[in-house]
């Protein structure tokens, strides 16, 4: 039994579809915790100075997406198959072209300028990639709710929490999508998730 | 018998790394190239309307890294376990986080500003994303010239490419980067790649 450990920020980022993929597979790790304040004296035992980051058997893995797939293969919920995989990898890399725009609109300073960011990014830029996201799962979801092959795996766990942090600032942002409210609500309803959730820490991000 | 068919347009940016990996593998495939006029009729074949697509067994697959990690996986160029695939999964993803500061440079239309932007990209930016690099590799590398496990992956098809655009910028820039450099003439001595090199079509970028 390999033993793993997870270091991140305490808050779910991108690192919660990490923790999600361990809660529904019923896998023990160990979930570190950074305050902005003691990460500092961290970053240099961090293979690029960054977290999330991963130890199994001692040995550090960075970048999230690499370890959310890594735990998704481990745990069975990657996709049956080598194709399979490739289409959850699709979805997963079309939901990051959907997140890319969002980060600078959380960044921005000037009160104005950030205003109009996000209006933009939720108003036109957000709509397309939220449509494609739906053509995916459409396409590769065997008429089922979840995004491949009527199963669950990470790209759901992806875009559930990702999701989450759009409709913390617009509230609205899913209601012209049903597929992927769908979507979400299967994942919600799946029992270790839902434990999961109830549980888990409330953080700022 | 499997097919392959790889739509694009008729350049190697986003497709590039697709083919390195069918000539690494010695694989058949259909290269579909599109001229900009061509791409117009096509649009709305692709599930996004976007290429780089994979057609395998004439199911449409798109996103050039999950085509890419697809392909590295059906001829085993991914690494040799999960842990290994999750491994070079990180290397890759340490390439697009250089490449994604250095887009909005070859997108900026005013040449003075571009010229700008290029020199302190070189300066402030490049350097800590190479190191990164030389750092992973000498990490998962196992002691030899390629970036996991002693083994060619796409990885290091995935850097030698990307490389050839910065050499673009600065055709010395290896000369601080021993390892990196050394990397780049492994893959270009591997038999098939050499001959893929010499014969492909000569294309802009």
């Amino acid at each position: 039994m390999p033993s793993y450990k997870l270091t991140y920020f305490n808050g779910r980022g991108r690192a919660e579809v990490s923790r999600l993929i361990f809660a529904v597979a019923g896998e023990k790790f160990e979930d570190v915790r950074y305050e902005m304040d003691q990460w500092p004296a961290h970053k240099a035992e961090m293979p690029l100075g960054q977290i999330p980051v991963l130890e199994v058997d001692g040995v550090k893995l960075p970048q999230s997406a690499a370890i959310a797939r890594f735990l998704a293969k481990q745990f069975h919920l990657a996709g049956k198959d080598n194709f399979e995989q490739a289409k959850v990898d699709a979805v997963v890399d079309t939901i990051d072209d959907s997140f890319k725009g969002f980060v600078p609109t959380r960044f921005e300073k000037d009160e104005a300028k950030k205003e109009e960011l996000t209006k933009k990014y939720f108003g036109e830029e957000l709509p397309k990639h939220l449509q494609n996201l739906e053509t995916l799962g459409k396409l590769y979801g065997n008429g089922g709710h979840f995004f491949v092959g009527n199963q669950l795996t990470w790209a759901d766990l992806l875009f559930y929490t990702f999701a989450q942090a759009w409709i913390g600032v617009e509230a609205d942002c899913l209601n012209n999508f049903s597929w992927l409210k769908k979507n979400r609500a299967e994942v919600e309803k799946q029992p270790k998730i839902a434990e999961y959730l109830k549980n888990r820490p409330q953080t700022q991000f | 018998m499997s097919t392959y068919k790889l739509y694009y347009f008729n350049v190697r940016g986003r497709g590039e790394v697709a083919r390195l990996i069918f000539a690494a593998a010695d694989q058949k495939y259909e290269d579909i190239r599109y001229e900009r006029e061509e791409w117009v009729s096509h649009k709305s074949e692709m599930p996004l309307g976007q290429m780089p697509v994979l057609e395998y067994n004439g199911v449409k697959l798109p996103q050039s890294a999950a085509i890419n990690r697809f392909l590295a996986n059906q001829f085993h160029l991914a690494g040799k376990d999960n842990f290994d695939q999750a491994k070079v999964d990180a290397v890759v993803d340490t390439i697009n986080d250089m490449i994604s500061k250095y887009r909005p440079i070859r997108m900026e239309q005013d040449e003075a500003k571009q010229k700008e932007l290029t020199k302190t990209f070189l300066a402030d930016e490049l350097p800590k994303h190479l190191q990164n690099l030389e750092g992973l590799g000498k990490l998962y590398g196992s002691g030899g010239s390629f970036f996991v496990g002693n083994n060619l992956t796409w990885a290091d098809l995935y850097f030698y490419d990307i490389a050839q655009h910065i050499l673009e910028l600065d055709e010395n820039i290896f000369n601080n980067y021993p390892w990196l450099k050394e990397n780049r003439q492994q893959v270009e001595k591997q038999p098939k790649i050499a001959e893929y090199l010499k014969n492909r079509p000569k294309t802009s970028h």
